[in-house]
């Protein structure tokens, strides 16, 4: 398990390097993403501890956000009289936006699979 | 006798204050949580972050705990979502042979789909009459929280705004999810995991691992791509307005 997290915090450090390096407004821990994913591709694959520890991490990923999700019923006094504005735009906002990306993938996905390309 | 309780009264008072408390509070609730959507059978509108989160927001209020509290007792778990997004490398590894037939619908869809999410979002709340510094905050609503977070310093947005919006975005749109796929038809799991992606991040990416494997690559993806996306173009375009 050691080897596995020692692997993954190396590639975020690395990632955070690379960002800080290049001022890069994409946050270190997405740069290391990629840079795994790189490793992973020359490699050919993770090893057994790596993929143990990250199959750990990935089905507790939800968990991760909890603490800032709480913090949206903490807000200062003068954001609350905005409230209905904010509730809206997650609620309304969020479903017509995934309309559009559905409706969107099925329509290039569908063109892209009868061989058009 | 009566010094007893008082003492009684005075630890537990001093416990609820201790690091250790918030954490376990996290911990204790979350899995109580999915214990909950286990046995709902994993309906979405019963998402152990949206029941969790009202859970603990409703006994940090009936305890007097401040908010910053709980927030430093839980920087152990904050820290976390650092090491598992880089540990998404491997999803999108493995997968990598679905996701390059479909990489142009996906890149298409990630470019004008995360357009969209952020103008529909700052859009609606506008016509609603909500402050410049309330749509600023709302602009990154689909990107994952830390990339989100770096993007409200960058544009003058309220941060703790940002961040609940940001993860009940997250939830909204997984609860949502079953009503867009049942309108549009959608039934292709690469097609499902963009869409949650893109419009639900982190909190759609683990739900989209749920429905299966290859979903949850194409979840991945599209978050990542959104989020690099949007980091480098938000900030450029917030100063036309």
């Amino acid at each position: 398990m050691l080897k596995g997290i020692i692997v993954l915090l190396f590639f975020q450090l690395c990632g955070e390097t690379l960002v800080a390096l290049l001022h890069s407004p994409i946050p270190g821990p997405v740069a290391g993403m990629l840079l795994l994913w790189l490793a992973l591709a020359i490699k050919g694959g993770p090893s057994k501890e790596v993929d143990e520890v990250s199959q750990g991490l990935i089905q507790y990923l939800s968990l991760f956000f909890l603490p800032a999700g709480v913090g949206l019923f903490f807000l200062p006094d003068s954001i609350q009289r905005y409230w209905p504005a904010v509730i809206a735009a997650m609620v309304a906002g969020t479903f017509v936006s995934m309309l559009f990306s559905g409706w969107l993938m099925k329509r290039l996905s569908g063109k892209n699979s009868s061989g058009s390309a | 006798m009566h010094d007893l309780i008082q003492h009684l009264l005075d630890f537990g008072n001093s416990l609820i204050h201790k690091p250790l408390f918030g954490l376990l509070l996290t911990l204790v609730v979350f899995q109580a949580s999915l214990w909950f959507y286990n046995a709902c059978g994993r309906r979405a509108f019963v998402h152990p972050v949206a029941v969790s989160s009202v859970t603990i927001a409703a006994l940090l209020k009936f305890g007097d705990i401040p908010y910053r509290e709980y927030v430093q007792a839980n920087n152990l778990i904050y820290f976390l979502l650092g090491p598992t997004t880089v540990a998404l490398a491997i999803p999108l590894y493995r997968e990598f042979h679905h996701i390059r037939r479909l990489a142009l619908p996906v890149l298409l869809t990630v470019l004008l789909g995360g357009i969209f999410a952020a103008a529909s979002a700052v859009g609606i709340a506008w016509m609603m009459g909500a402050n410049e510094q309330v749509l600023l905050s709302l602009a990154p609503k689909s990107v994952t929280t830390p990339i989100a977070i770096g993007i409200a310093n960058n544009i003058g947005a309220l941060t703790t705004l940002t961040t609940g919006v940001v993860v009940f975005t997250g939830v909204i749109g997984v609860l949502l999810s079953p009503v867009v796929f049942y309108l549009l038809q959608l039934h292709d799991p690469r097609a499902q995991g963009v869409v949650l992606g893109l419009n639900a991040h982190g909190v759609g990416t683990a739900r989209s691992f749920e429905l299966s494997a290859t979903n949850g690559a194409f979840a991945t993806l599209a978050m990542g791509l959104n989020g690099a996306f949007t980091a480098l173009t938000l900030p450029y375009i917030v100063p036309l307005f």
